[in-house]
């Protein structure tokens, strides 16, 4: 654990030169995860006839603002890695070494924000210029509740990650899978639709499904929909789901490893 | 020489390729229907986000919730063909490209283009395609005024037209691969944005069409078959678009011609 | 007219310089370097219709960027190529119908379908008919002992049967023209002895025209009579492989076995325990055996040719 921590430094200037090295590639990934921009201009004009689920125009820009950010802070591509090594049996090698693949793999990840914080600004911009009235919670109070509940948000996205690849060590291929559970996020995430706008049943399925634990909640919080008395019931919420997760990746994972080199592979 | 000749030669190899590609899909059964049935389901998922999006809203942007979906569908129609045939295509592309398997490829005696872009097919993803036209068909039938055999020609018609405009944007995304060998991740990009051709192009703002129809031209591509079957499409804007066909295949072959002569002189 | 004609084919490109470490390369983001590299320089080439010429040279010799610029598939920087009177840059379908390119380490072959699939899948490509394509096919399959391998999906065959496949879908078309890069490379020996066989009997039945490269001097040494020779793009020999070897290896090994132990060396041989050993001219070699055998019993005379790999290592200058 230790020594983790002391490689981390060196763990992450690795993986920077890697996105300085990728940055082309990166860009294009970042700018895939345009369906909050689509879903604006929906929303913006349903919101032509009276505000949905409270928004009104601005209110609109600044939720699918909050979800861009939130998007691209809590993101993560560990299963398309993982997948990717566990096929062409490179983590054998990963395996030897004497640092945990996932350590190395959330190092990878963090290197990437600086990338996306530089993308994701000339996306924001125009979307200002066209809604100034749009607001964001930026008190040092909401801010602070924000940067848990992103950090909560990247690991319960990291965790379900791990237990999706972790799948391929039985599946040989689990990339199927996760589009499945990707496709229900999408819909009950907060994602495409705030989720104040969908119908009761679609709602209710929504509060008690993890998917809003990745997405939606920060985003309420970052666009100032949340009160500071109720924070802290989200923020446990989300805390939930990432033990509930980190245990069964965990779980998977270790399970997966032990059949992994039983194989020989 | 004349076309049937010319033609004739393409039609066999494709005939062959498709009959290899069946063969392979089928070599896989269990994943075949798996992947059959996940993607009906997901067919039928693309009804949902309409709905919600519709929910309490009795019209938006001037289209109901039974017009909105027409295009919706159109959309999974168009989406369908792609990942069947136009996707794997362009994958298979860039590992060739990347393994230097290209090189048979250019030696067939058969055109490239057409070779390069339809001999892969994953034929269990048509099965989308289906549940495109099953989504259309609902639709129409919740019209207040269902569409007649006319409308229906026109609609189809202008889906053909959306087919070519797609498979040419995806021939110039293919293209760029001779350039920059990973352009799987900017296939990714192109899917991304073409999912805003899900929604009626009213629906978006003027800044917001311009800023989509730059790089596709989406209202073609499903508005106008859903307009033709709600029975509002003006001829003008069907010629129009038609032209605008034209032009985006005229384009993309040529981008392709250069892209090929590239190739040749630039690898080694 | 030649089956083969090139003249002064070149071919330059231009690749950038990577840079190395975290701050060149984000100097690269503006400006990147670039080192142009010659392939190939000014080779002439002629091959006449029904020859089987090896085409040699190190790794990085120009090689397979010459084969690929033949076969039309690398526009060339300068010089012409004909290849059955067609300039095959411009990849005509009447000359594509004609040859065909087997790259070693490349396949064509359908990974999940077994090769006659495949087979079936050019028969359609090149418009071969059917009755024909069955016979070529029934003949590539006894040439080849394929039986019953291209009834198998192409992934669960081992490399050699693949290979012998990969051979077959590529000659199914019944090319007068073959470009064959590196058939036998990873193979077993006796696979290895089965395709070029093969090669051989092919090419005599159909009167091929066939372009060779290969790493395995056995491979050259049983196939063809010409060689052709380029390093560093450039053409360093095209002759008889013959007077290749009495030019570049004109020396034996020579190792005779006394009765007794020698007491002195004798002219260029030296003393191994009960044997003299050493490279003589092949003109002296008589002479010398004459000189032994007057001095002493002998129990046996072994005189054997310098290796093929010899000749080349000395035309390159020791880089092979």
């Amino acid at each position: 654990m230790l020594r983790a921590l002391r490689a981390y430094p060196a763990l992450l200037r690795i993986g920077f030169a890697a996105v300085v090295a990728y940055r082309a590639e990166l860009v294009v990934w970042i700018l895939t995860a345009s369906m909050p921009l689509i879903m604006l201009g929906v929303f913006d004009r349903v919101a032509d006839a009276g505000p949905v689920a409270g928004l009104d125009h601005a209110g609109v820009a600044g939720y699918f603002v909050a979800v861009l950010i939130v998007r691209q802070l809590a993101s993560t591509w560990l299963v398309w890695e993982l997948n990717q090594q566990i096929r062409t049996g490179a983590l054998s090698a990963a395996l030897l070494r004497p640092l945990h693949p996932l350590v190395w793999h959330s190092a990878e990840t963090l290197a990437t924000v600086p990338l996306r914080v530089v993308v994701l600004a000339p996306l924001l911009l125009p979307i200002w210029l066209w809604r100034p009235e749009l607001q964001l919670a930026l008190d040092p109070a909401s801010l602070l509740v924000f940067t848990a509940s992103v950090v909560l948000a990247w690991g319960v996205n990291f965790a379900v990650h791990t237990a999706f690849a972790s799948l391929a060590f039985w599946l040989g291929q689990s990339m199927g899978l996760f589009q499945v559970w990707f496709g229900v996020w999408v819909l009950f995430s907060g994602y495409a639709i705030p989720l104040g706008a969908m119908p009761e049943w679609a709602q209710l399925f929504a509060e008690w499904a993890p998917f809003r634990a990745i997405i939606g909640i920060p985003a309420d919080v970052l666009s100032g929909r949340v009160t500071l008395a109720h924070a802290p019931q989200l923020l446990a919420v989300q805390a939930l789901w990432l033990c509930a997760f980190a245990a069964l990746g965990g779980a998977l994972w270790r399970r997966g490893v032990r059949r992994y080199e039983g194989q020989g592979a | 020489m004349s076309d049937a000749r010319r033609v004739r030669p393409i039609l066999r190899a494709l005939g062959a390729s498709w009959r290899a590609a069946w063969m392979t899909a089928l070599a896989y059964r269990a994943n075949f229907l798996a992947d059959a049935v996940v993607t009906l389901f997901a067919a039928g998922a693309t009804v949902l986000p309409v709905l919600f999006v519709f929910h309490g809203q009795e019209t938006i942007a001037g289209w109901t919730a039974s017009e909105a979906l027409l295009v919706t569908g159109a959309f999974v129609v168009l989406q369908g063909l792609v990942e069947a045939a136009v996707e794997p295509n362009l994958r298979g592309l860039v590992d060739d490209i990347r393994f230097g398997t290209l090189d048979y490829v250019l030696l067939r005696p058969v055109d490239p283009q057409l070779l390069v872009s339809f001999r892969r097919l994953v034929p269990q993803r048509l099965v989308y395609s289906v549940g495109g036209f099953v989504i259309l068909g609902v639709a129409a039938s919740r019209l207040p005024e269902p569409p007649g055999l006319w409308a229906i020609s026109a609609a189809l018609t202008l889906l053909g037209v959306g087919a070519a405009v797609m498979y040419a944007l995806w021939l110039l995304v293919v293209s760029t691969a001779f350039w920059f060998v990973r352009v799987d991740n900017l296939s990714y990009l192109l899917t991304s944005a073409m999912d805003a051709a899900r929604w009626p192009i009213d629906v978006f703002r003027p800044v917001f069409r311009v800023l989509f129809s730059v790089v596709v031209p989406l209202g073609l591509m499903t508005t106008t078959p859903a307009l033709a079957l709600r029975g509002v499409l003006e001829p003008t804007s069907a010629l129009s678009g038609l032209g605008v066909a034209v032009v985006f295949c005229a384009v993309s072959r040529a981008v392709w011609v250069r892209a090929l002569r590239h190739y040749s002189s630039a690898s080694s | 007219m030649n089956a083969i004609s090139a003249r002064g084919l070149t071919k330059t490109y231009r690749s950038p310089r990577k840079a190395q470490g975290l701050l060149a390369s984000l100097r690269s983001l503006w400006h990147r370097e670039h080192t142009v590299i010659t392939a190939v320089s000014e080779l002439d080439l002629e091959l006449a219709p029904g020859e089987t010429v090896g085409f040699l040279g190190p790794n990085g010799a120009g090689k397979t960027t010459t084969l690929k610029m033949l076969a039309g598939l690398i526009e060339p920087t300068a010089g012409t190529v004909r290849v059955l009177g067609y300039d095959s840059t411009q990849r005509p379908p009447e000359l594509l119908r004609r040859l065909t390119l087997v790259m070693g380490n490349k396949q064509q072959l359908l990974w999940d379908l077994p090769p006659s699939e495949t087979f079936e899948l050019n028969r359609a490509l090149y418009d071969v008919d059917r009755a024909r394509f069955a016979r070529i096919r029934d003949e590539l399959v006894d040439l080849l002992a394929l039986g019953s391998v291209i009834d198998r999906p192409a992934r669960n065959l081992s490399l050699g049967e693949r290979m012998k496949c990969e051979l077959a879908a590529g000659l199914i078309h019944e090319p007068e023209v073959l470009f064959l890069d590196e058939p036998t490379i990873g193979l077993d020996v006796s696979m290895q002895v089965a395709v070029r066989q093969f090669i051989a009997d092919w090419s005599r039945r159909h009167g091929a025209t066939v372009l060779l490269t290969s790493h395995y001097m056995d491979d050259i040494a049983a196939l063809c009579s010409r060689v052709v020779v380029i390093d560093g793009g450039r053409l360093r020999y095209d002759g008889a492989l013959t007077a290749l070897a009495e030019r570049y290896a004109p020396e034996r090994a020579v190792r005779i076995r006394l009765a007794r132990p020698p007491v002195e060396p004798v002219g260029p041989l030296a003393v191994v325990g009960q044997e003299l050993v050493g490279q003589v001219p092949a003109a002296a070699v008589p002479e010398l055996l004459a000189r032994v055998m007057a001095t002493g019993e002998v129990l046996e005379v072994s005189v054997e040719p310098q290796p093929l790999e010899d000749a080349l290592r000395r035309l390159f200058g020791g880089a092979a």
